[in-house]
């Protein structure tokens, strides 16, 4: 399936790097992730989707050291997360799904200070990161409030700021809008997308929209590695969506019965400019 | 829908609230063990005089700081009750039958009820004028030096932190599933006292259950990021002591030494 | 029955400086047998609105009338057993050891004898189709499981109308099309459905009337279609496209609002 090694040590140069890795949970008769290779390669977007128990957050888990694998190679820039955790936590971030139980402190700025706090980094030198990450997830004027009076897209941003300002330089992402609404998860994905030019990013979701844009995109069901294909492909591919109980969004639904190209077109009015682009042009010659 | 419940803290801003909290905390310790070396009614009115001044400055309303005194009113009134009907002590003053009311009673009751109202009057003061942030903050700070006999100070400010963090959400989340119960039919109002808690077990345990998942999460989140107990954390937030709170500090002792005196 | 809101009014903490003026006068009722969709953004009092339906708040001021008679009247327990309420995330609320007996929960606080709650936790779970969860323990289950058990143990009670606060909230896309599916059979059983949803496509699909709340206030009310093409910027995607290409090809059949009428629209254009 996938043929990530480069170079001799294992991963190479590649951001993120699975070779054949294998994790139980105990008491668990089947495996939650069964041989299983994949490797990142740095500043790619890719995403991860897959029915519910398939293996996606055990995956997740493992990438940070949450989790050891009973057997293969897991390495995070070089480094191994079951031996190195604190290390590979510094240059990969995890955004969770439920954004109440990732913030830890009562007021805003010291959330975001959490993580700097936990490196060791001096006072000083936290005030300009705090303020950065801030701003990038666009909560200025927030430093005070309290979690608990923020809405659910303010809290991801606020977890989000929180992960930014460690400035890591691979991002996972779990599923980080499946508990927001549509205006959450908008503010949210807006936020994400800036980040793409910079970060290595593996997205975890169900949403097949937000991955429209990514280099490639892996299907993990019943803890195998079972597809990856590109956004285009994949789209288009109505059994491998079915088999792992994958929806396609209306719009590139709507695209694909009509014969144009799910993943290109994404908003109504793409889709509309696409559907008149083809009519016209048909009048026009008829 | 914040709930702003969070014991007795007044925002406003005075010099009291400015303070900072490790001088209230210490003023706050030292004060209650004054108190009993105080052994004059005399000396408990001053130092009671010089704590009013106080609350005025703090600029909480005197309605406000006199509900904090409420939970203990049964108490004072207990106090006074008891010294009142079986002191022997110094002159009789009524006598009617079996029942004898003495000054020394009398005076003792006084003595005691103040007593009790002072205390609770300084932990109420400083309640109310340090948000419970800066008390864990300035707890945790107090406590550090305990590290060195292997106190776990800085996990014991943590756990208040999150404590502090998570009493707003997990109270709306009693609330809604109060709400959900009541929807299919549940009644926490109907019975006596055994019915009614029992009818709150379908609330208490989805609430606890809850409560468990979420430090689970929370635990996997903080691990995620990085944390691994109090070795090698450095601290975002400062509490730097200023002239003003030696100052509160020293004005405290004085207040003290003086009632001691009296 | 109908049920019927009029004029209603809700202020949250009146007289403190965390008033807020949750619902501004909002009128609207639900029609026996229907499915109404209820859709507003955040802030836009939708969870206020559907707690007033069995009086879990009441009015500031204003009226809930059921079949015209004033809910206030009602004994409470009858009320919440004519129109029951499954909140946002209603999960969170299962505590028995096993589902049967959460399920079982409702109609006992109703006095219901023992052979017609077990008889109502059967068809209960058999509706969501999760007869065979009902031996397990509820915090043992997947996600959807636990929403499906969850909405059982409402359902249980039998009521004439079901109020569902986002169902399909933080739910996989294949899981919530199940879970809508369940819920159109519920309105062919002859249960009218309140749908509150923050997606609009998803509410397009099954809603047969809909109220768009906006601020505390009704802004649109009617079919999906009168009210989506009225302002197809806050529509979903297949009005939105729909839209969009009727402007420059009038030939566009009537004005679709579900994918597939939609589909069929658009297939009719030249060249399509």
């Amino acid at each position: 399936m996938e043929n990530p090694g480069e170079g001799t040590r294992p991963g190479g140069s590649l951001a993120v790097y699975c070779e054949r890795v294998s994790f139980s949970y105990p008491g668990s008769e089947r495996p939650a992730l069964s041989e299983v290779s994949l490797g990142l390669r740095r500043g790619e977007y890719v995403g991860v989707v897959g029915p519910n128990g398939g293996g996606k957050s055990t995956l997740v888990r493992l990438l940070n050291g949450l989790l050891r694998p009973d057997s293969g190679r897991v390495r995070v820039s070089g480094r191994d997360p079951a031996t190195e955790p604190f290390e590979v936590r510094k240059r990969l971030g995890v955004l969770f799904q439920n954004p109440e139980n990732g913030l830890v402190a009562p007021f805003v700025e010291d959330d975001v200070a959490f993580g700097l706090e936990n490196l060791g980094v001096p006072r000083q030198e936290m005030r300009g990161r705090i303020a950065n990450a801030i701003r990038a997830v666009g909560l200025e004027g927030y430093e005070r409030r309290e979690p608990s009076t923020l809405s659910g897209g303010e809290k991801q941003r606020v977890a989000l700021a929180g992960l930014l300002a460690v400035e890591p330089e691979i991002l996972v992402l779990d599923e980080p809008t499946s508990m927001l609404d549509v205006a959450g998860r908008r503010e949210v994905l807006e936020r994400l997308e800036a980040l793409r030019a910079e970060k290595t990013i593996l997205h975890v979701t169900h949403h097949l929209e937000e991955l429209a844009d990514a280099d490639r995109i892996l299907v993990l069901n019943g803890g195998e590695l079972v597809a990856h294909e590109t956004p285009e492909r994949f789209f288009s591919d109505t059994n491998l969506l079915r088999e792992n109980r994958l929806v396609l969004p209306f719009v590139p639904r709507l695209a694909l019965e009509l014969g144009l190209p799910p993943a290109k077109l994404r908003t109504p009015e793409e889709l509309a400019g696409a559907i008149l682009a083809r009519t016209g042009s048909e009048t026009r010659t008829g | 829908m914040t709930t702003r419940s969070l014991g007795q803290f007044y925002p406003v801003s005075s010099p009291v609230h400015a303070l900072d909290p490790r001088a209230k905390i210490l003023a706050a310790a030292v004060f209650v063990a004054g108190l009993f070396l105080i052994d004059t009614t005399l000396g408990l009115l001053f130092v009671a005089a010089a704590l009013t001044a106080l609350v005025a400055v703090s600029r909480i309303p005197a309605g406000t700081f006199l509900r904090i005194l409420r939970p203990v009113l049964f108490i004072v009134a207990l106090t006074i009750l008891i010294q009142v009907l079986f002191s022997r002590e110094g002159l009789t003053l009524i006598e009617w039958g079996f029942l004898e009311v003495h000054s020394g009673g009398v005076r003792k009751g006084f003595f005691l009820a103040l007593r009790i109202l002072l205390l609770v009057s300084s932990a109420g003061l400083l309640t109310a004028t340090t948000a419970p942030v800066a008390l864990a903050d300035g707890i945790e700070d107090l406590l550090s030096p305990l590290k060195r006999v292997r106190f776990p100070a800085h996990e014991v400010a943590m756990m208040m932190t999150i404590a502090l963090r998570f009493i707003p959400t997990l109270g709306e989340e009693a609330e809604k599933i109060k709400g959900a119960q009541a929807a299919r039919g549940a009644d926490f109002s109907e019975g006596g006292p055994l019915r009614r808690a029992r009818s709150l077990v379908p609330v208490l345990v989805p609430l606890t259950v809850g409560a468990f998942r979420r430090a689970d999460e929370l635990a996997e989140a903080m691990e995620s990021r990085g944390y691994r107990g109090g070795e090698g954390r450095t601290r975002y937030r400062e509490l730097r002591f200023r002239k003003g709170d030696a100052l509160a500090l020293a004005v405290t002792l004085l207040v003290l030494l003086v009632g001691i005196l009296l | 029955m109908r049920l019927e809101l009029r004029d209603v009014k809700y202020v949250y903490a009146p007289g403190t400086p965390f008033e807020v003026e949750a619902l501004r006068g909002v009128s609207l009722a639900v029609e026996p047998g229907e499915v109404l969709g209820i859709v507003g953004g955040t802030g836009s009092g939708k969870s206020t609105l559907v707690q007033h339906m069995n009086l879990l708040l009441t009015p500031t001021s204003g009226e809930v009338l059921v079949d015209g008679v004033d809910a206030r009247s009602l004994e409470k327990r009858e009320l919440r057993r004519r129109v029951g309420l499954v909140f946002q995330f209603p999960e969170s609320a299962l505590f028995a050891p096993t589902v049967e007996e959460d399920v079982a929960f409702a109609p006992r606080q109703l006095g219901l004898d023992e052979e017609e709650v077990q008889e109502r936790v059967r068809e209960s779970l058999r509706a969501l189709r999760a007869g065979d969860l009902a031996a397990r323990s509820p915090f043992a289950l997947s996600g959807g499981e636990k929403r499906r058990a969850a909405i059982a143990g409402v359902l249980a009670m039998k009521p004439e109308v079901l109020v569902l606060d986002e169902p399909t909230a933080g739910l996989d896309p294949a899981t919530r099309e199940e879970l809508l599916a369940l819920i159109l059979d519920l309105r062919e059983a002859g249960i009218s459905v309140v749908l509150v949803s923050h997606d609009l496509d998803e509410v397009a699909e099954v809603a047969d009337r809909l109220c768009a709340l906006h601020e505390g206030r009704v802004r649109a009310m009617g079919t999906p279609a009168e009210v989506f093409y009225r302002d197809p910027t806050r529509a979903p995607a297949t009005v939105r496209v729909a839209s969009l290409l009727k402007e420059s090809k009038p030939e566009i059949i009537g004005v679709p609002v579900r994918f597939e009428e939609t589909l069929a629209a658009l297939r009719t254009l030249p060249g399509v």
